[in-house]
């Protein structure tokens, strides 16, 4: 009833719809002064909230009359709404950020409305193991491949411009809490040279990076301890952390708007039609298209098989897996279909530590030659930290807990010698993701795969999937809907270079 | 007559019969010889038209035409079939023979028939075997929508029509067309003598499409699987086209007056289902709108009542039949390679399949109505016809042909030129399955060139 007086007085307030008032006539309500306030919320429009509560109040009504009114909603046809569709055109395997990236542009690519169906299937709908919503959401353009730098700058420009990309019409704008404070590496003598050729491929990508002397850098950041530190490359433009659950759930409230089938089940099985071909030395390759993707409901025997044209395998740590059950990694060891895909779940810890004396609120994401790093988090003190683990101690990927005994050996005594001011600090919390980890050569891996005809590749980021997902997303559309890329190159990231085992490796990654 | 109607009732128990290995090649070839014998029809001068008689059944130069059509689109049909029910127990692939068999049963019978109520039953005997072809073994969800919509157009149309059929019995005494024609006019001058008129028609419109019940075909032709998108094409919606030829001669006079409007409808749907083919992204959607389209101007041209309109109409008719089975089956090449309809995902297929583009190429052509082939000879008679009547048609039509070039070369543009995308590799090779299917649909209106005569209907 009190939300009906609510919406009455709405109306009124709005002037002139119900009764030509004008604004600065008092009136008195039949219901008394008290209900007689507007509404103290700011920021949205006050007509967006009018449809907004006249759409929640129909709809409560709708509940209401359906309660009220006999009968049951029992069906003959018991048919579960929860399946994906029988048939699709691209089916996208893993609802991260990547997959829901790839399915916006490719529902902003297609020419006209409805051109191509997609099918975006997760397996997770809480998403607890998904390495987006566990990233510490940094982003930068201080890499030393071109392609990831240019990359990197797509995704700020996008992330920028975000409202423009995927604002939807009546909807909260997305507010992803960029906060552009910078990357700030720090270099010792060994790798000072490797860190002053990135510089200068970075400035002629066109990325805002400055490099910093020692005094310079205890200038400007005065908590640093300079000990040790020959040069500093610090991001002016572009670089720092937003959040990662905002920029998904605005992906896929987009592409959702768009026309995109959202379904949760994980993808059990492939069924192919195979072609073998034979070299010219006798030897059969065999070549297989995907006819249809199984994809078995959440805690249920139900599966559907999605008949689809193109597959995209954005499952993120979990790709490896999802290829192994086409056969790839199983075949002979000297021939392609005996060359899994490299990409394997690494975890990597993340511990929220609050240190109240620490550095100011124009801390850079500061990342430090022994691999130790740490960002602000929020306004009240708080940091999160943590360090890539040696090859040899890289810690067990069947759960996700965490270790926090790898905190006080390997994070602390780091972060205490860069930054004094932390050596009185306070673990308040931590968590544990998986880095999607090429183990090849660390870097995305985007194209076709050789040997399965329609199922490209998006994944194998190790720990920069997240930052570049809204140009990865794009360049995959192109793939799919060009033909070939259009605006960055990535040809240098196809599974080639995995065949002919030439890595693109960055230098000085974390 | 016979000679074709009893081997084809017989394919049914050869396709029960025979063994599991070559139930395909004994259907096809014996399905090949009636095709040829059915060429003989066109061999029957006679004074009054019809020739091939019994009782309930004869040829005449409106129906040989489709009578040659339809016998000649079953081994087509089972060429086109082969593949996709290859992976189907041998039972159901019997049984889908033996629908497409009886289909032919139907049709063979409906347009031999002497008697318009045999026509009518026949007619809607056509639509059982159809909605069992289209529900069975479609491929997606929607074909449950697309068979009731199909059912029930169809239906709510032909009530009527049995109504009206009914009436005629009562007031004439007879309803055999070989004497129908030779009543005089009768005398159509009250209200409800109008509704007599529609009740006559709107069945045909609807199987035509008209415009403005087309609805039913954008749905049943991409629902189908690959035989039953050519036999509805190709000839379920001729059957509307003769159904209204032959119920002309007795609807006047009112049908100067009251063809107007669905003259203008007609007309107006060839412009509007050309622009919604432009728009198109399924690429079987596409052909089906294309063939509402052309319809129209079928159905324009038998309103119209002229001997070249009804020429025009009936040649039309044959070469629609022939080109628009033949881009289903292109399509359905297409679909078997990349299981995907979506035009935006097949691009490029010159690079990859050359061959095939030859006919992509000579089926788009047709589909626009180049000279010399026949598609062009019945569009032109038409449009000629329509202008005779009024000038402001020409704008219409006009239009409408910009507007069916402009799609047609959409269509051939985007799916063979273009860079073709990465998953597009490795497809598989035409079979020469395919070839043989489009060539058997190809050639024939090829040599339709050289004598049109066959197809010309009365103006002989």
């Amino acid at each position: 009833m009190s939300a009906w007086r609510r919406l009455r007085v709405k109306l009124r307030s709005v002037p002139g719809f119900l009764v030509s008032i004008r604004p600065t006539q008092r009136h008195t309500s039949p219901y008394g002064r008290l209900t007689l306030c507007r509404s103290l919320s700011t920021g949205s429009h006050l007509r967006n909230e009018f449809f907004k509560d006249l759409e929640a109040q129909l709809a409560a009504f709708r509940k209401k009359a359906a309660d009220a009114l006999p009968g049951s909603s029992w069906s003959p046809l018991q048919i579960n709404p929860n399946l994906p569709p029988e048939r699709a055109d691209i089916v996208i395997v893993g609802g991260g950020v990547v997959g829901w990236s790839i399915a916006y542009w490719l529902k902003q690519k297609e020419m006209v409305r409805g051109g191509v169906r997609v099918v975006v299937v997760e397996k997770d709908p809480t998403y607890s193991q998904a390495s987006t919503v566990l990233s510490a959401g940094g982003i930068r353009q201080q890499f030393s491949l071109l392609e990831n730098i240019h990359l990197s700058l797509a995704s700020a420009d996008f992330m920028r411009n975000i409202n423009e990309h995927l604002g939807v019409l009546n909807e909260d704008p997305v507010d992803l809490q960029f906060n552009q404070s910078g990357y700030l590496f720090l270099a010792n003598e060994e790798v000072a040279h490797i860190m002053e050729e990135n510089y200068s491929t970075q400035r002629y990508a066109g990325a805002k990076v400055s490099l910093l002397s020692p005094t310079q850098l205890k200038q400007k950041f005065p908590w640093v301890n300079t000990d040790g530190v020959v040069l500093a490359s610090y991001g002016l433009e572009n670089e720092g952390w937003f959040d990662p659950w905002t920029l998904l759930n605005a992906f896929r409230r987009k592409a959702i708007s768009m026309g995109v089938i959202q379904c949760y089940g994980e993808v059990t099985d492939f069924k192919c039609t195979t072609n073998v071909l034979r070299t010219s030395s006798g030897d059969t390759v065999d070549l297989k298209r995907i006819g249809s993707v199984k994809v078995q409901m959440p805690n249920s025997l139900e599966y559907q098989p999605v008949e689809c044209a193109i597959v995209v395998n954005a499952a993120g740590a979990f790709s490896g897996k999802l290829t192994e059950m086409l056969g790839i990694g199983s075949g002979p060891k000297d021939s392609i279909a005996g060359i899994p895909l490299p990409v394997e779940p690494r975890k990597r810890y993340v511990y929220v530590v609050h240190c109240p004396d620490g550095p100011g609120l124009d801390t850079p994401f500061l990342i430090d030659y022994s691999g130790v790093y740490f960002r602000r988090e929020g306004l009240g003190g708080n940091y999160i930290a943590g360090v890539s683990p040696e090859e040899a101690e890289e810690p067990d990927t069947s759960n996700l807990e965490v270790d926090h005994q790898f905190f006080e050996e390997r994070v602390w005594p780091g972060l205490a010698h860069r930054v004094p001011a932390f050596e009185k600090l306070k673990v308040t919390s931590a968590w544990a993701g998986f880095y999607d980890y090429n183990t090849f050569d660390q870097n995305g891996i985007i194209g076709i795969h050789p040997l399965i005809n329609n199922m490209y590749l998006a994944t194998g980021f190790s720990g920069h999937g997240l930052q570049h997902s809204p140009a990865v997303g794009r360049a995959v559309a192109e793939l799919i809907l060009d033909g070939n890329f259009k605006t960055i190159d990535l040809s240098n990231f196809s599974f080639r270079r995995i065949l002919t085992q030439e890595p693109m490796l960055e230098k000085n990654i974390v | 007559m016979l000679k074709i109607l009893l081997p084809t009732i017989m394919l049914i128990p050869t396709t029960w019969l025979s063994p599991a290995k070559q139930l395909w090649t004994t259907t096809l070839a014996y399905s090949l010889v009636i095709a040829l014998a059915s060429l003989a029809w066109f061999n029957s001068p006679t004074e009054t038209g019809w020739s091939c008689m019994n009782s309930y059944m004869a040829t005449d130069p409106l129906s040989t035409p489709l009578l040659a059509l339809t016998c000649w689109l079953l081994p087509l049909m089972i060429l086109a079939s082969q593949n996709h029910t290859s992976s189907e127990p041998t039972g159901r692939q019997r049984m889908y023979i033996t629908l497409l068999t009886s289909l032919q049963i139907f049709l063979i019978l409906a347009f031999s028939a002497t008697e318009v109520i045999m026509f009518y039953i026949m007619f809607e005997a056509t639509l059982i075997p159809t909605l069992i072809i289209i529900t069975r073994w479609g491929n997606q969800t929607e074909r449950l929508n697309a068979g009731t919509y199909f059912l029930f157009y169809t239906l709510a149309g032909s009530l009527p029509l049995l109504v009206a059929l009914l009436l005629l019995q009562n007031s004439t005494g007879t309803l055999s067309l070989l004497t129908l024609q030779y009543t005089p006019a009768m005398e159509l001058s009250s209200y409800a003598d109008k509704f007599w008129w529609a009740g006559c028609l709107l069945a045909f419109l609807v199987k035509m499409p008209l415009y403005g019940a087309h609805l039913w075909l954008a749905k049943a032709h991409v629902e189908a699987p690959i035989a039953g998108s050519m036999i509805l094409a190709a000839v379920l919606l001729k059957l509307g086209g003769y159904g209204m030829m032959r119920m002309m001669t007795m609807l006047e006079p009112l049908t100067k007056e009251l063809s107007y409007p669905f003259i203008i409808f007609a007309l107006w749907g060839v412009i509007m289902t050309g622009s919604i083919c432009l728009r198109q992204t399924d690429l079987k959607s596409l052909i089906a709108y294309s063939s509402v389209s052309h319809m129209g101007l079928v159905a324009a041209g038998i309103l119209i009542q002229t001997p070249w309109g009804f020429t025009g109409a009936l040649i039309l008719m044959i070469a629609h039949g022939l080109t628009s089975s033949a881009l289903f089956c292109l399509a359905n090449t297409n679909y078997e390679r990349t299981h995907s309809r979506t035009m935006i995902l097949a691009r490029g297929l010159q690079m990859a399949l050359p061959l095939m583009t030859a006919w992509w190429f000579i089926a788009s052509l047709a589909n626009l109505a180049l000279p010399p082939l026949p598609n062009l000879m019945g569009e032109l008679m038409i449009i000629t016809s329509l202008f005779n009547w009024s000038w402001w048609t020409l704008a219409l039509t006009g239009a409408g042909t910009l507007i069916t070039a402009g799609y047609s070369l959409y269509m051939f543009l985007m799916t063979q030129r273009g860079p073709i995308p990465a998953h597009m590799m490795a497809l598989h090779p035409t079979h020469s399955r395919e070839h043989l299917l489009i060539i058997l649909h190809l050639l024939p209106l090829i040599l339709l060139i050289l004598k049109p005569e066959l197809v010309w209907g009365w103006s002989a």
